[in-house]
């Protein structure tokens, strides 16, 4: 047996501090992926073995039967090493489990594994999978006419989108929800929680919906598309089930969710929720990867100190409310064994991160009046920390409120007298020094 | 001469749309509208650069960054509107150095809690004298190149050690030759003055150098290496 292999990991590894996955190093050497596989598990042995060395983290893709409420799902999904254990006690039945990637550093998040193939199946794109196993004789290129058909319906609102049955293996993304089940779903989830809070928070999710259905057109996409990430949370959690990614990217390309944004600032706002959260890393922006799927994890949140806090957060994306992390737990796929799944493109399964919980930050925008010009900067305080109902505080209701807030907001930013001096926590002044004048 | 920078107003828009969208055209050094481009695909590569790097060291926690789509990968964005002003502000002031081919680093500083710095990422910059963009294809081969450089950054944690807790970060512009004078007459930012760097955040005691990536492509060449203090703690 030709070990040479091995040696070609270990410069990719080592030497050039690659991330080494199946998928790339099959299309690299040229070889099948479950060869791949098999080289990369064979080095990982070896290089654990022999116990030199720069330590090495890998990657796993889990795959198997599970029954999260009450249906039965095939799961798969790209976990760390140190979480492997866990989820694959957590699943019923496991199928596979294989090395996903090999690589030097310690990876927080699922990005640098979808960029290290994107290059890679970009060049082989029109046969990419000359060295998989997946076969579909369905799958052959669209004509030009086809495609473009396809990029005018993608326009349209995905809500009550077909979702047609393909013949690809689990390896396909979840099924695309209508987006208007998303505002139900965040209801859905605020009535079933506990504690009056919920029912606070419901009505001002209503409120600030409105408020951002009147508000869409001025925010930018940036936001909207910030929104969304964000916006799994709840509607994920209160359906319980996989799939709304697809939708989600479809929507930030539309740029345009009005429930999203309130969504996302509820989300981060949101009080005592014992609910499952999704993982963050599902929402990824971009359009190609796609996963949803409940968290596992229970998140202790911080209670919302004053729900005053929470409606103008709401409705400022620029005030926020640093919020635990949600854990990325589960960055799987969730395809529930019976419902049709639509052609969707291939999604890369991402990993599992659990983010360590983050002290509660808030920040708040105050007015300082600036010194003089030239080379003496303004000053700016050192109390971040003040609490944002003080400089916001206007009408009583909390539609005008945010309304208010909002105009307010836009104010301030234009005013280049006032600076915003409040620096986020981490960067102290080293301006201090400069007289207050 | 060296320039440092903190606070700003203002807000840039991104123009990603030069990728995939130049029409068949030569371009030369002297075309503003060339400048322009290499400037805004610099700044624009910067932002998500600095974004990931605050990201990658921790330098702010993990939940105020969400994932963006840049050069058709994911990439981790910062949400904190004040820190996001605070860089596009910085680059919006770095951009008619840039145009002009006056800026010759951008290095962001990361800094304990004593405000010596631990890490200094610097990205050196330099243009071909004579530039020209033929057809689209060269802008794709530039995506494909930031987006290189963006995935090396996203494994720097594998060379460099751990930064000890409480740091902070700066961005500093070295510019070339006389620059500076032209920025003290000409406030590009209103109330966003620019102000020389102090000593010690520009030199490093105890260095050691690690590169992380180069890239040359005909309208840019880049270099990004980590200058990193032997002793963090």
């Amino acid at each position: 047996m030709d070990y040479l292999y091995l040696d070609n990991i270990d410069e990719f590894v080592n030497d050039q501090n690659k991330i080494v996955t199946y998928k790339w190093l099959s299309l690299t050497l040229g070889v099948h992926v479950n060869t791949a596989k098999q080289m990369l598990y064979h080095y990982l042995q070896q290089k654990r073995n022999e116990g030199s060395g720069t330590p090495l983290h890998a990657t796993y893709l889990v795959s198997g039967k599970c029954v999260e409420n009450g249906s039965k799902c095939h799961k798969v999904s790209v976990v760390r090493e140190d979480k492997l254990n866990a989820v694959k006690a957590k699943m019923d039945v496991t199928i596979s489990v294989h090395v996903y990637s090999v690589q030097r550093a310690e990876l927080k998040d699922s990005s640098p594994l979808y960029n290290t193939d994107y290059d890679a199946v970009k060049e082989n794109i029109k046969n990419c999978n000359k060295y998989s196993t997946i076969r579909c004789a369905a799958a052959v290129p669209m004509s030009s006419a086809e495609v473009q058909r396809a990029q005018e319906m993608a326009l349209v609102p995905p809500a009550g989108k077909e979702i047609s049955k393909t013949g690809l293996n689990e390896n396909t993304s979840a099924t695309p929800k209508p987006s208007a089940k998303q505002p139900a779903g965040i209801m859905g989830m605020f009535a079933s929680k506990n504690a009056s809070k919920s029912q606070e928070s419901s009505k001002e999710v209503k409120t600030e919906q409105k408020d951002d259905s009147s508000l869409v057109e001025t925010s930018k996409s940036k936001t909207a598309s910030k929104a969304n990430p964000m916006s799994n949370l709840f509607g994920k959690s209160a359906q319980k089930k996989a799939d709304e990614k697809p939708n989600k990217s479809v929507k930030e390309e539309t740029a345009a969710s009005s429930t999203a944004p309130a969504i996302m600032e509820q989300s981060q706002t949101s009080p005592k929720s014992k609910i499952d959260i999704k993982d963050e890393q599902s929402k990824v922006s971009s359009a190609l990867k796609v996963e949803s799927k409940d968290t596992r994890n229970k998140t202790k949140r911080p209670e919302v100190v004053d729900s005053d806090d929470e409606k103008m957060e709401s409705q400022q994306k620029k005030r926020r409310r640093i919020k635990k992390p949600q854990p990325d737990s589960s960055d799987d796929e969730v395809v529930p064994d019976s419902p049709p799944v639509p052609n969707v493109q291939t999604p890369s399964p991402k990993k599992q991160v659990k983010r360590e919980p983050v002290s509660h930050q808030e920040v708040s925008i105050t007015n300082n009046t600036l010194t003089e010009k030239g080379y003496v900067s303004e000053s700016y305080s050192e109390s971040e920390e003040e609490p944002e109902p003080n400089s916001q505080a206007k009408d009583s209701s909390s539609l005008k409120q945010s309304f208010g807030k909002r105009e307010e907001e836009k104010k301030e930013k234009r005013e280049k007298k006032t600076s915003t001096a409040n620096k986020p926590t981490k960067q102290p002044s080293i301006m201090g020094f400069f007289q207050k004048k | 001469m060296i320039f440092y920078k903190r606070d700003a107003p203002l807000f840039i828009k991104g123009c990603c749309i030069y990728f995939g969208c130049f029409s068949m055209a030569t371009l030369t050094r002297q075309d503003l509208n060339f400048g322009q481009v290499v400037a805004d695909i610099l700044c624009e590569f910067l932002e998500v650069a600095i974004h990931l790097i605050l990201y990658v060291r921790e330098i702010y926690p993990s939940g105020i960054f969400q994932k963006r789509k840049k050069y058709n990968v994911p990439v981790q964005m910062s949400c904190h509107p004040e820190l996001n002003q605070y860089i596009q502000d910085t680059l919006h002031c770095v951009k008619p150095l840039i145009q002009k081919n006056e800026a010759e680093k951008v290095v962001m500083v990361i800094m304990d809690k004593e405000h010596h710095p631990v890490e200094r990422f610097v990205f050196e910059i330099s243009q071909p004298p004579l530039l020209s963009i033929s057809s689209e294809t060269l802008l794709s081969h530039v995506e494909q190149l930031l987006r290189a450089m963006i995935l090396k950054i996203s494994v720097c944690d594998a060379v460099l050690d751990n930064n000890p807790p409480g740091c902070t970060f700066t961005l500093l512009v070295h510019t070339r030759e006389a620059a500076t004078r032209n920025m003290e007459k000409v406030q590009v930012i209103k109330d966003f003055p620019w102000i020389v760097a102090d000593e010690q955040e520009v030199h490093m005691e105890e260095a050691k150098l690690i590169p992380l990536k180069t890239m040359t492509s005909d309208i840019l060449k880049m270099q990004l290496y980590v200058e990193e203090r032997t002793q963090k703690n």
